[in-house]
């Protein structure tokens, strides 16, 4: 699982308000080299949640993001964040872990890089 | 629309090639193309499209006959919410284990790119996010190389299948997507939704493309027609009987509410097809129901009644759609023995009469359950769905298609 993939994941249990982001327990990250693709990018910034992204990153051991994505329009020739930004977006991996709900505690498992998301049948 | 200037084409084998180097796996996963074009494709399917005569890119086993003419029709009532919570065991018993079970067997032969689901695919901006939610085997994800796609489906099997190819997948239910709003640019629903056996489930299933995606964004929806268009190849497909009423109305469905569930008197446990067993019953229409030794006590005798009429009527309604309209079906799968011993499901499978031999083609015989969807029917359960437009509707090869479009954000 990418964290491309976890800046989308919710909790979407009912009555849950908290849903998201989910908490990242890793026990495996593996790291796995993919192209470097500036304007996918800059597609991906508008919809990225920065804090879940960099807290996500945090929990998997890379602490290189800024708090803060910089300014769309200086992003254009800001290589070094975009390497950063796509480093943590696309090349981490958790291969085994878990991503936990905050406000519930309910852990949705990961194994072999594929989280699990099913809710049971009286959560949802 | 402005095409822009074609920049140079990096191109990157879409097969994923690995070499460990000090413990990194080093993976080419993603070609994105340095392309830039925002032109919206047009997919409006030709009239007359007949490239392939299968009943539809998905099942090159089905053959087609119609054996009875009974039916059933879709029961909507206000306890709907539950059968959209809980999966029906009749999607349970006959989608999911059966998926889990023939999942290596069936992707080997998913292998076929449908071109209006391609076409929609690669009429998509760069570097969209597509998800695909019911996935399979992942045909589909990584078909547009300059886009982002992230697959889910309820088969692990399946999902197991997509990872090892290198795809971002998880695995998840269709009617309840894990997935926050408004973060896909695109979303797609490839034979998905006829798997689904009540109409608020597959309602819900719209819903949920529709929430995942971004406002303006656009989601491909295909399902199987029940006018298929080699009648000849429906030879094979089961209807849904009286037999499977009670499958059908198993937990999660509208007859399993809490009320009738959680009352001690009452039991579903054994609903005996042919025997008439309580005086309250209407005996003469419903030679399939039976309602076995249910005591009455002077408490609840009243309410007792009142559940127990109104269970029998929604039977005997179910059975009388049955005879109008027939949309479900068991559709069968053969697995060949060898890989049936492969997979080590079957041997369950046919030890709880989930699945049958065939000697004579060697093969573990599993049905499927198909709501198969009538002319305008998807139309109508889409335009349903508040927030979204029809922008195209076809039918081709066999199924019903409908693109949608999320109502763009208000502006001010």
């Amino acid at each position: 699982m990418r964290l491309i993939v976890h800046n989308m994941l919710s909790c979407n249990i009912r009555g849950v308000v908290n849903k998201f982001p989910l908490r990242i327990e890793p026990e495996k990250i593996i790291v796995k080299e993919v192209d470097f693709n500036p304007d996918f990018l800059k597609h991906m910034i508008a919809k990225i949640d920065w804090k879940a992204l960099v807290d996500g990153a945090r929990s998997m051991g890379y602490t290189e993001l800024p708090d803060h994505a910089p300014d769309t329009t200086t992003l254009e020739s800001d290589e070094p964040f975009l390497r950063k930004f796509h480093h943590s977006l696309l090349e981490l991996h958790l291969e085994e872990g878990s991503l936990v709900c905050s406000e519930t505690g309910r852990k949705f498992p990961v194994n072999k890089g594929i989280p699990n998301m099913l809710f049971h049948e009286d959560e949802v | 629309m402005i095409l822009d200037v074609l920049r140079s084409i990096r191109t990157s084998s879409s097969s994923s090639t690995t070499t460990t180097t000090g413990g990194r796996i080093i993976l080419q996963s993603f070609g994105f193309y340095s392309v830039s074009t925002s032109k919206m494709r047009d997919i409006k399917v030709k009239s007359d499209s007949r490239e392939l005569i299968t009943s539809s890119d998905e099942e090159e086993e089905a053959a087609a006959q119609i054996i009875e003419s009974v039916s059933i029709r879709e029961k909507e009532i206000s306890s709907s919410s539950l059968s959209v919570k809980s999966t029906p065991e009749i999607e349970k018993k006959y989608v999911h284990r059966v998926y889990d079970a023939i999942a290596p067997h069936f992707s080997s032969t998913r292998f076929a790119k449908w071109p209006k689901v391609a076409a929609f695919l690669e009429s998509l901006p760069c570097g969209s996010v597509i998800l695909d939610a019911g996935c399979g085997n992942g045909k589909y994800l990584g078909l547009n190389p300059s886009c982002f796609f992230i697959g889910c489906d309820i088969s692990h099997p399946l999902i197991k299948i997509c990872s090892d190819k290198g795809q971002e997948v998880l695995v998840a239910d269709a009617v309840n997507l894990p997935y926050r709003e408004d973060f896909g640019d695109a979303a797609i629903s490839i034979a998905v939704l006829h798997h689904l056996s009540t109409e608020s489930r597959r309602k819900k299933a719209i819903e949920e493309l529709v929430r995942v995606v971004k406002p303006g964004g656009f989601v491909l929806i295909t399902v199987w027609a029940a006018e298929q268009e080699d009648t000849s190849l429906l030879t094979k497909w089961t209807p849904l009987s009286a037999k499977y009423v009670e499958e059908w109305v198993g937990p999660g469905s509208p007859m399993n509410s809490p009320r009738v569930r959680n009352n001690p008197f009452f039991s579903l446990e054994s609903i005996p097809e042919t025997e008439v067993s309580t005086k309250e019953q209407k005996a003469d229409n419903s030679p399939f129901i039976g309602l076995e030794s249910i005591p009455e006590s002077e408490e609840s005798t009243r309410e007792l009644k009142e559940t127990k009429a109104s269970i029998v009527e929604q039977k005997e309604e179910s059975l009388e759609a049955l005879k109008k309209s027939q949309q479900e079906y068991f559709v069968p799968w053969h697995l060949p023995y060898h890989r049936a011993e492969v997979s080590g499901a079957s041997a369950s499978a046919l030890a709880t009469g989930l699945a049958k031999k065939d000697d004579r083609k060697g093969a573990v015989v599993y049905n499927r359950y198909y709501h198969v969807f009538s002319e305008g029917e998807l139309e109508r359960l889409a335009s349903r769905v508040g927030n979204a437009m029809i922008v195209d509707r076809f039918y081709d090869k066999s199924n019903w298609c409908i693109v949608l479009q999320k109502a763009a954000l208000n502006q001010d």
